[in-house]
């Protein structure tokens, strides 16, 4: 049978809650999610990506738990002040890891020297 | 018992055609002996009775079975228990056999105070039950359908508990049975004595006691037998 | 908490065929369960026993604290929406529905109707005269509105088109979010109900394989591709599947507890790794010519491994 069910935005190999954490991130540093506005709600989520509503929270209190997010008692979930800056510090470290160092490795592969793989990425961004 | 009640009332959800079978071949039976006896016209010499009754018995009859075989995967799979579903399967065809028995009754009250209806007609009436006492006689009507309906019962539920193996050990152990106890009486003569018992049995007795004492245990046997059925 | 099902050694033989060897497990409240496992692995045969539908060979079970066999009290909190279910041959669609409306203590009458009207169930029609699409639609309102406590659904979408499946999961989900309840989803398309279960028990050949939390699978199965020689080195950090070579290139199929660190030794030795859908591991699992691994997840596979 085609591949049509529940199956929402997920990609099937990693963990559907980091999944989740990565996504609301993402949704923080690109400003849609406001600091001090408020995270949809785990059953939101859970329905929007059609995922099991405690995978969702899961991911949620992922973010809870590095202090992202904070929590309302009996109102929900919002976005902690500084979050962004924070976010965006540890995503500049983790772009070196998963974008430099492969990029790197292949240059390598193929003979590229640093140089001249400098040299490439200045006239990329001019031929832009 | 709530259990019970609520199985029974399940097994009424579709009412217009568990009471709508037996009755309309019932009238369709009564109709063409109708048909043909206001045709025949009225003879004194001899009084007729037809077989037509027998229709709302076999109707019964298969209903109990498969009551069994369909209605009881059917309880099982919606989270009933076996016991409630037998007490309420029960219930609900002893229901139906008091009052189909009620119903028979009065139309036999009807058949005679209308000289058969108009044309001699004996459908309803039981010709060899004489006895006029109406207690007897409104059981002469009830206990074959509880017979029936448990003999019914019985051998569906052989079927759901032993599937078609059972079924045959079944019928081979009374074919067996049977034919065993015929060669015995023929062997010891005994035909003659067996006739003279039934004869000299009123007509109560065979149409209400004797089989009111087989059902009792056909009852409990299927009670036991279905406890451990599975749908 | 005390769990909502314990299993504990069932065992159910026909014969000589052994249905169910030996399986143990229990199931907690308000999770969505999938049981998985090919066709004829015992799925069915595992809920007909929770369900005293059939009688276990030996092995406990306790559902909600009691032996369900012939006990109202726990029956009556059970529905199972068997694939294979047959309805008396003189009902319709409205009549199997009063039915269920009439035992089931929680039936919502009004969510049975939206149900019906959703997957456009005709009211009137026979049920023998359903389409198998049509007959698995009447499960899957009977199966929800029941809102018990404990439900099974037992393939419940065969012949269902896309648009009926993705209400069903659309349903079961904001059903389940509204009034949380012990959910078990038996299937063999687990592509569609990957990301609704939360839980995970692979059965194969009527031994349980698998019994983990859905997400921590996630990643636990990887396909590494590279020169042979570097597969070969990262293979040795897990317990390998499955393999096909071609010529210095080898792509294999490799279990084992793969975090950010085994990904950057990956990447060091040259090795691609793809993290495996759950379909994939369950196809892996269940063909493997290594037979089941130990399973990091669930003592009771690795107790299972060691007893053999």
């Amino acid at each position: 049978m085609e591949r049509s069910g529940a199956a929402g935005v997920m990609d099937d190999g990693r963990p559907i809650f980091l999944q989740i954490a990565e996504l609301l991130e993402s949704s923080i540093l690109d400003g849609t999610l406001a600091e001090e506005s408020q995270v949809p709600s785990t059953n939101e989520l859970a329905a929007f990506h059609r995922i099991n509503p405690a995978t969702a929270a899961k991911g949620v209190n992922k973010l809870v738990d590095d202090g992202t997010l904070y929590k309302k008692r009996g109102i929900g979930m919002f976005v902690s002040s500084g979050a962004r800056a924070k976010l965006r510090a540890r995503r500049r470290d983790e772009f070196a890891r998963q974008y430099v160092q492969p990029l790197v490795a292949e240059a390598r592969k193929l003979g590229i020297d640093p140089a001249e793989l400098k040299h490439m990425i200045d006239n990329w961004e001019e031929t832009r | 018992m709530n259990r019970t009640l609520t199985v029974a009332r399940m097994q009424f959800v579709a009412w217009r055609s568990v009471v709508g079978w037996p009755w309309a071949i019932l009238l369709l039976s009564f109709a063409i002996n109708l048909a043909l006896f206001s045709a025949m016209g009225e003879k004194d010499d001899f009084e007729p009775t037809t077989g037509g009754l027998m229709s709302i018995y076999v109707v019964m009859f298969v209903a109990s079975i498969s009551a069994i075989t369909m209605d009881f995967p059917f309880a099982i799979g919606l989270g009933v228990s076996r016991r409630s579903f037998y007490l309420g399967n029960v219930l609900h065809f002893v229901g139906q056999a008091i009052v189909y028995a009620a119903v028979l009754y009065l139309l036999a009250v009807i058949e005679q105070a209308t000289d058969g209806w108009g044309v001699n007609l004996r459908f309803f009436g039981i010709p060899f039950l004489l006895v006029e006492h109406p207690v007897l006689r409104y059981l002469g009507f009830a206990i074959p359908f509880l017979l029936l309906g448990f003999v019914g019962i019985a051998i569906a539920v052989v079927f759901k508990r032993w599937g078609m193996n059972g079924m045959l050990t079944l019928s081979a152990v009374a074919l067996v049975a049977v034919g065993g106890s015929a060669v015995l009486v023929t062997w010891q003569g005994w035909w003659s004595a067996i006739g003279g018992w039934f004869a000299d049995q009123p007509g109560a007795a065979l149409l209400v006691g004797w089989p009111a004492l087989l059902t009792l245990p056909l009852a409990v046997v299927s009670y036991l037998i279905i406890r451990r059925a599975t749908p | 908490m005390s769990p909502v099902v314990t299993v504990t050694d069932l065992t159910k033989r026909y014969g000589d065929v052994t249905a169910l060897d030996r399986v143990s497990f229990t199931l907690a409240e308000n999770r969505i369960y999938g049981l998985l496992g090919r066709n004829g692995a015992g799925k069915t045969t595992l809920m007909q026993l929770l369900t005293a539908q059939i009688f276990a060979t030996s092995g406990e079970i306790t559902v909600f604290g009691e032996h369900p066999y012939e006990n109202e009290r726990v029956l009556s909190r059970i529905s199972f929406i068997k694939e294979s279910q047959t309805y008396p041959s003189n009902l319709r669609v409205k009549h199997a529905l009063r039915a269920a409306a009439l035992v089931y203590p929680n039936w919502d009458e009004e969510y049975a109707q939206q149900l019906v009207e959703d997957l456009r169930l005709p009211l009137q029609r026979n049920v023998r005269k359903l389409s198998r699409g049509m007959l698995s639609a009447l499960g899957i309102v009977i199966g929800l509105a029941a809102r018990t406590p404990l439900t099974f659904f037992d393939e419940p979408y065969l012949g269902l088109d896309a648009v009926a499946r993705q209400i069903f999961y659309d349903r079961l989900l904001a059903d389940f979010t509204e009034q949380p309840r012990t959910i078990v989803l038996s299937t063999h398309l687990i592509d569609e109900v990957s990301d609704l279960i939360e839980h995970v028990l692979l059965i194969d050949q009527g031994r349980l394989l698998l019994d983990s939390e859905t997400d921590a699978l996630r990643g636990q199965v990887v396909t590494a591709s590279g020169p042979v020689a570097a597969v070969d080195e990262f293979v040795r950090n897990g317990t390998e599947l499955h393999r096909v070579r071609l010529g210095g290139t080898a792509r294999a199929t490799v279990r084992g507890d793969f975090g950010a660190a085994e990904h950057e030794r990956a990447r060091a030795l040259g090795v691609d790794l793809v993290a495996s859908s759950l379909q994939d591991i369950v196809v892996r699992l269940t063909t493997s010519s290594n037979g089941p691994a130990a399973d990091a997840g669930s003592a009771v596979a690795a107790d299972k491994e060691a007893v053999r």
